[in-house]
């Protein structure tokens, strides 16, 4: 499979501390990727090794098939918006957009009417003559947005987009990843807030000071770190010698440990080696309706927590290159 | 190297738009016609001054007294004063306090005194609400010291009409002599235009450095830098603001050329509306070769400095920041405005002929010796050579501090940090 991104044992160290070690993920196509990690982790470090803006000490880097510190054409198919924005802000909206539509080599006349149609789309047809300086912040977030997808880019890359956004534009950004996603488009963003990835990643990768914890899909690494933790309830209200039978055989198991969870429902953690079809078919002999077995599956904060623990104590970006 | 030409369109665009640009375009030459003009109505405008003489001198030195003020006025140009003496006889004593009364009510504008001794003791009173005119001192004095010496001359026994005549000063005929023959133009007009011509490019390329720099800060500090670096190279980048801010500053002192050029074209009618003499301007009329060759040194000049302005800005977090480090940019160029008044003085000396050729005073000190004296042609070139290259080596080694600078944060470097730039990059 080609990949849109691709990394191999990329690494980058500061004066006396190491921001990226021995890195290696590959960004499947027409995906929405995450990489996701306590602040200090390494983020912005790979994104900006990525971008060729920061040069890598060791690794290889292929973006959409090319390694961009030889061939530098390639980042002009990339859109990148980084982690700390800005804008020239005596300049008007639509000259701004232009000027990094022209950067990425899009003739003017086709990037004045991007541009139009951009702001339009989000809710900035009004602001396209006045200068970036009486913007709110809000809305020059916008406008940085559009300049980042105003050349049409095959991959974005999106350095925390969610920070400082207010949640309509939360939503607003949502949307057009999910649209730019929807039009096989692959989108890879950093952030630090677990439920968004979940929401939004198919793939991820958790890295923790420099290094990568897991990577992968999101169902394959669900599955992966499913526990062998049960949620078993039962309808037993008005029948309480089905309830006293539960009971009994709860305090009694020998399969696992169970715990109450609510007024007729359990959590049983079951023991290395024995199967759940065995527990189920003692619970179903028990004569208490079952209405529900479920397995336990972990959230991305919880696999990050139980994976990370420890290391994501937040380390500082260092002040020189 | 189509993303340099997109980063110079928008520094020039965004510049030349602005309204201090239009401004400070309109505004140069009207300040400097104002130049021109304003000490000639201030001068004149002339009028009359009334005053009165209390006169306690020997017979005949006040009589000489009036007649070369009121010849003062009548002999000199419009803009000069003309006189209207009233004469008192003394004591000086008791007309004394009536004459004050008389300048408060602004009847008169001032009293002359001139006292019984005044041929011995060589002292003459003035009062007057105003004591600060230059002209009208001058003219006083001028008058008494004509009247004070005439009777002394008397006494030995001489005319002052024969003496004046004998001690009459030559008129010294200036020609500037050039490859291709004479030229007119005399001391005050050189010295002037050579002045003009030094100040003017400090001044540009100063100001245009600055506009660079920060440029360059501004792109730093907003971190649009990290936005375009990933679309094209720092120093292309660099190299973009460098040649658009140029463009604009040769656009601006194009505009002077041709006003300035209208102006020496109608010279004759302007020196004439302005009582000025008319070969005073005519050293503006330059060698085209010469007007060729200082626009290459601003140039140049500006691409230098331009350069190292910009390693500045990569280089620092903020304007304070900045302070530090462009001072050290700055003293080459105030060390060639400190050697200005030298070079005029002997433009084709030792010290000229060396500081015209070190590449970061040359750009201010070549233009101004080209002003003031025929520079052999071959100085010229090997002074324009040598910028050329100390151009590229300070480009190339703008270019690795900015490469560095542009993208790292945090405290300011020291310059050991700058040099491990110089090394790494």
């Amino acid at each position: 499979m080609n990949h849109a991104l691709l990394l191999d044992g990329v690494s980058k160290s500061y004066a006396g501390h190491t921001a990226v070690k021995n890195l290696s993920l590959a960004v499947p196509p027409g995906t929405i990727y995450g990489i996701l990690g306590p602040n200090g982790a390494g983020k912005s470090t790979t994104l900006r090794m990525v971008m060729n803006i920061i040069i890598r000490d060791a690794g290889s880097i292929s973006l959409l098939g090319a390694d961009p510190e030889r061939d530098r054409s390639v980042l002009r198919r990339v859109g990148f918006l980084p982690e700390e924005r800005g804008l020239y802000r005596k300049m008007n909206v639509t000259d701004v957009i232009v000027f990094f539509a022209e950067l990425k080599g899009v003739d003017r006349r086709t990037a004045r009417t991007r541009a139009g149609e951009w702001l339009e789309r989000m809710g900035l047809g009004e602001w396209r003559a006045t200068k970036v300086e009486t913007l709110s912040k809000g809305m020059q977030q916008k406008v940085q947005f559009i300049s980042t997808v105003i050349h049409e880019p095959e991959l974005l890359i999106l350095d925390e987009p969610h920070a400082g956004l207010d949640p309509v534009n939360q939503e607003v950004l949502r949307d057009t990843i999910l649209d730019w996603r929807r039009k096989g488009r692959t989108v890879l963003f950093s952030t630090h807030n677990m439920e968004q990835a979940e929401q939004m990643c198919e793939s991820l990768c958790i890295i923790a000071q420099g290094e990568k914890v897991l990577d992968g899909r999101l169902r394959d690494i669900r599955r992966e770190h499913v526990s062998n933790v049960w949620f078993v309830d039962f309808d037993v209200v008005s029948d309480v010698a089905a309830r006293s039978a539960v009971e009994s055989f709860m305090s009694t198991a020998r399969f696992g440990r169970a715990t109450r969870n609510g007024d007729d429902g359990w959590r049983i953690e079951l023991n290395r080696g024995v199967d759940s079809r065995a527990l189920l078919s003692q619970l179903a002999a028990l004569d208490a309706p079952v209405v529900r077995f479920e397995r336990e599956v972990p959230s991305l904060h919880q696999i990050f927590v139980s994976r990370v623990g420890n290391a994501a104590t937040p380390h500082r970006e260092p002040a020189h290159v | 190297m189509s993303e340099t030409l997109v980063v110079m369109r928008r520094e020039v665009l965004e510049r030349v738009r602005s309204r201090s640009f239009v401004i400070s375009t309109l505004l140069f030459p009207v300040f400097m016609a104002a130049l021109f003009v304003v000490p000639v109505l201030l001068g004149g405008g002339g009028g009359e001054r009334r005053l009165v003489l209390v006169d306690e001198a020997p017979a005949g030195v006040g009589d000489a007294f009036v007649a070369g003020l009121t010849a003062a006025g009548a002999e000199k140009d419009r803009s000069a004063f003309t006189y209207r003496v009233e004469r008192v006889s003394g004591p000086f004593e008791q007309a004394r306090e009536r004459l004050n009364a008389r300048v408060l009510a602004e009847e008169i504008h001032g009293y002359v005194h001139l006292p019984a001794d005044v041929v011995a003791s060589n002292r003459v009173g003035y009062r007057a609400r105003n004591v600060s005119s230059v002209s009208v001192e001058g003219d006083i004095r001028r008058a008494a010291s004509q009247a004070v010496q005439g009777a002394r001359l008397r006494q030995a026994g001489l005319e002052l009409p024969q003496v004046a005549s004998l001690l009459r000063p030559v008129e010294l005929q200036t020609r500037r002599v050039t490859e291709r023959g004479e030229d007119e133009g005399n001391a005050e007009s050189t010295f002037f235009l050579a002045y003009i011509t030094g100040f003017l490019i400090y001044m540009l390329v100063f100001m245009y450095g600055i506009n660079v720099m920060r440029s360059v800060l501004e792109e730093k500090t907003n971190r649009i830098v990290e936005v375009i670096v990933s679309s094209m190279k720092a120093t292309h980048l660099m190299l973009g603001k460098i040649l658009g801010v140029g463009a604009v500053a040769l656009l601006q002192v194009g505009v002077w050329i041709a006003i300035a050029l209208v102006a020496s074209w109608q010279s004759d009618t302007i020196a004439a509306r302005l009582n000025i003499p008319p070969n005073a301007l005519s050293a503006i009329d330059v060698d085209p070769w010469v007007l060729l060759a200082t626009l290459g040194f601003f140039l140049l000049g500006f691409l230098l400095y331009a350069a190292l302005f910009a390693a500045t800005g990569a280089a620092v977090n903020s304007e304070q920041e900045a302070q530090q480090y462009q001072t050290l940019v700055f003293m080459p160029l105030i060390a060639s405005i400190l050697l200005m008044g030298p070079v005029i003085n002997d433009p084709l000396g030792q010290l000229a002929t060396t500081a015209g050729l070190v590449p970061l005073s040359a750009p201010i000190i070549m233009p101004m010796r080209m002003a003031a004296a025929a520079v052999p042609a071959t100085q010229v070139l090997a002074s324009l050579v040598l910028l050329a290259v100390a151009v590229g080596f300070f480009t190339w080694l703008a270019g690795k501090i900015y490469r560095v600078g542009i993208l790292s944060t945090g405290k300011k470097p020291t310059l050991r940090e700058l040099a491990r730039w110089l090394r790494a990059a």
